[in-house]
């Protein structure tokens, strides 16, 4: 009773004090924290952790400390939107993530409508279409791969028999078309352009059916959790074809769920965390390393801390945090930012300027080679 | 004619395990004439258990004698998890409405699958290759080892399981208990023990089938379940909830619909076909294919 009376005295006295220690920038993360995305969801919000700790140990952003926010949005678009209103609601300025484009474009009405930037990775077109200012995409959209991808398959390798996969989601979906346009555009041939249900496992019956249309190339636009397992079923059902993995099949869950298969397979996408140059890049994933004693996922991680890195950066050169200033001045850099993942800027409509990719060849050990440089 | 073949061998692969599966739904709706919905998260928890005693108690040996301790370890741990799940959610609400107990079946489902996450975290979790990646190519159609072990064990097990009911006391018991749970207890059969073994038969079959799994697609996550579950429990309605011969047909028949739609129509399109025809089947014949025509008791 003693207890129960005291844990009131204490809530109410920190109800009290709530106000005195609001006086934060609240940054939102909206990532698959759960499901079949955790790996990513978890690089995401640890990353922007990571960077809030360092920023606030320096004094913080226009002497304000930067509180993270985390909603798990389990990569599902329902939860996606019930996390936009609840990060809203908790009064966010900005909001870093989701990891897929289903779910921030799930999320991204809510947020303009709110005045709240959102930062995310999520490479399909359509999320700059929709002429939200709100939004900064940190990473390339899938038009740039797409066409990087024609240019290779067609004109480098000279595959004559192409098959582009995918599964429904906004981005894979969007990246396979993208992809099927230009390999079609470049004069060449499209055998066939298959879906898989993401998470169905069996895999199977598609592939037997891609493999009656003796294809030399398969381009697989989506998720790692889904790729590796394509990987292993396809090498199981002797197709000799190529297999290409999109941005998003670059996790080593890849490597695991492929096994031995994965051998021989490519992955398609910008560099990776190792092999980023700059002095940035190396001092944030030796520091993300000691604090978690892992290497971060993924590039897709430090593609959004980089965005969150520009707008908190946006806020402190404006002098305020004003979300309406942050995205014009973010649109209209003269030099672009020095990013973890490279020089960052933005266009007009949102989307980040520039973007390299390189083929990688997944070797016996699973480590990758770069069989490709653009 | 061989993209025939190959994916009548694919629709036989996952059309076992989905037989496995829906044995664990049949027989208890066959006894205690409910739909434990709880199964299937079962099913992806001995994946968990598997891979768990695997690197834990196994020191992640390959060799064949490991795969087969991994097996029944894990069968024996879900045997155990099986009767306890009976113990707390379904016996004390043996005598209760029907509805009452439905409810607690897929409290639960959520309770094993959250316990999922708790345990081994929400992330994916990957097998190791414990079947080495071996295929025979027969002039176009491939086969690999692992298909070979799950359409030979499953088939083994169901037969066995088979006999077993239709030839031993012990399954006479079953039997009796499925058609009138009083008149069996009159007739000097003990009805608790009778639903304590088929919730260790049913478990036991459900882990092997989560054991399939995790070794024949290498990635398990905790909420995988509900899919499994879903499918088990369309094959069990289409071969007659309650038939034990009937959900290992159910089973098959199940797969090979999925794989035929999925080569010949569209892969877009396999689920929605599924479940059309548990639509159709429920019209037509809503016992199902083997279920038997019962006269409703007022």
């Amino acid at each position: 009773m003693k207890f129960a009376k005291m844990l009131l005295a204490l809530t109410a006295i920190a109800l009290l004090a709530a106000p005195a220690i609001a006086d934060t920038i609240k940054v939102g993360v909206q990532a698959p924290i759960t499901g079949s995305y955790a790996n990513e969801g978890q690089g995401i919000e640890n990353g922007a952790r990571l960077l809030a700790e360092q920023l606030n140990s320096k004094g913080g952003v226009l002497g304000k400390q930067v509180e993270v926010i985390a909603c798990d949005d389990q990569g599902t678009a329902m939860a996606a939107a019930i996390c936009a209103k609840d990060l809203v609601n908790k009064g966010v300025k900005l909001v870093v993530g989701s990891y897929t484009s289903t779910c921030a474009e799930a999320a991204q009405k809510t947020y303009f409508k709110a005045g709240v930037l959102q930062t995310s990775d999520g490479t399909a077109d359509s999320l700059t279409e929709k002429g939200y200012w709100t939004f900064l995409r940190n990473s390339f959209p899938n038009s740039a791969e797409a066409e990087f991808v024609a240019n290779y398959l067609v004109n480098i390798k000279k595959y004559q028999r192409i098959v582009v996969l995918s599964d429904f989601s906004t981005y894979a979906d969007g990246l396979a078309n993208a992809a099927e346009a230009a390999v079609k555009e470049l004069g060449g041939n499209v055998v066939s352009r298959d879906k898989i249900k993401a998470d169905s496992q069996n895999f199977t019956p598609v592939l037997t059916n891609i493999k009656s249309k003796h294809p030399d190339a398969i381009f697989f636009a989506g998720y790692y959790s889904d790729g590796g397992q394509l990987r292993s079923q396809q090498m199981a059902l002797g197709i000799k074809a190529d297999f290409y993995g999109g941005d998003a099949n670059d996790n080593p869950d890849f490597v695991k769920l492929a096994g031995s298969a994965a051998e021989g397979a490519f992955i398609i996408n910008v560099p990776e965390p190792a092999a980023l140059p700059t002095p940035i890049a190396k001092s944030f994933i030796a520091d993300y390393q000691k604090k978690y004693g892992e290497m971060p996922p993924s590039i897709w991680g430090l593609m959004n801390i980089d965005g969150m890195r520009a707008i908190l950066h946006a806020f402190e050169q404006n002098g305020d945090t004003d979300t309406k200033k942050a995205a014009e001045y973010l649109h209209n850099l003269t030099t672009p930012l020095d990013g973890i993942t490279g020089p960052i800027a933005f266009a007009e409509d949102g989307n980040r300027k520039g973007g390299a990719y390189v083929v990688k060849r997944i070797q016996a050990d699973g480590s990758y080679i770069n069989e490709y440089v653009q | 004619m061989d993209i025939f073949l190959q994916q009548l061998a694919n629709g036989l692969t996952i059309g076992s395990m989905f037989a496995l599966v829906a044995l664990g739904y049949t027989m208890v709706y066959g006894v205690m004439k409910l739909i434990n919905f709880a199964h299937g998260d079962m099913v992806a928890a001995s994946a968990f258990v598997g891979l768990t005693i695997y690197t834990q108690v196994m020191g992640q040996a390959t060799s064949l004698g490991a795969v087969i301790v991994i097996f029944l370890l894990s069968a024996l741990t879900m045997a155990c998890i099986g009767v306890l799940l009976e113990r707390l959610a379904y016996r004390p609400l043996r005598t209760a409405p029907r509805l009452s107990a439905v409810v607690s079946a897929l409290g639960a489902s959520l309770v094993i699958q959250n316990g999922i996450m708790l345990i081994w975290g929400p992330r994916m979790r990957i097998f190791p290759e414990l079947v080495p990646q071996v295929y025979w190519d027969f002039s176009g159609v491939v086969i690999s080892l692992i298909q070979v072990i799950i359409l030979a064990l499953s088939l083994i097990l169901m037969i066995a399981l088979y006999l077993f009911v239709e030839k031993t006391r012990m399954g006479a018991a079953i039997r009796a208990s499925s058609i009138d749970q009083d008149a069996a207890r009159l007739m000097g059969i003990n009805v608790n023990s009778v639903i304590a073994l088929i919730f260790i038969i049913g478990s036991s079959l459900g882990a092997v089938g989560g054991l399939f799994i995790g070794l024949y697609y290498r990635g398990i996550t905790f909420n995988m379940g509900w899919q499994y579950g879903l499918y088990a429990f369309i094959a069990a309605i289409l071969g007659g909830i309650g038939n034990i011969p009937g959900a290992m047909l159910g089973g098959m028949l199940l797969g090979l619909f999925n794989a035929f739609i999925a080569g010949y129509v569209s892969s877009t399109w396999a689920d929605a076909f599924t479940f059309i025809l548990l639509i159709l089947i429920l019209i037509v014949r809503p016992t199902g294919i083997l279920g038997e025509r019962v006269a409703e008791k007022v």
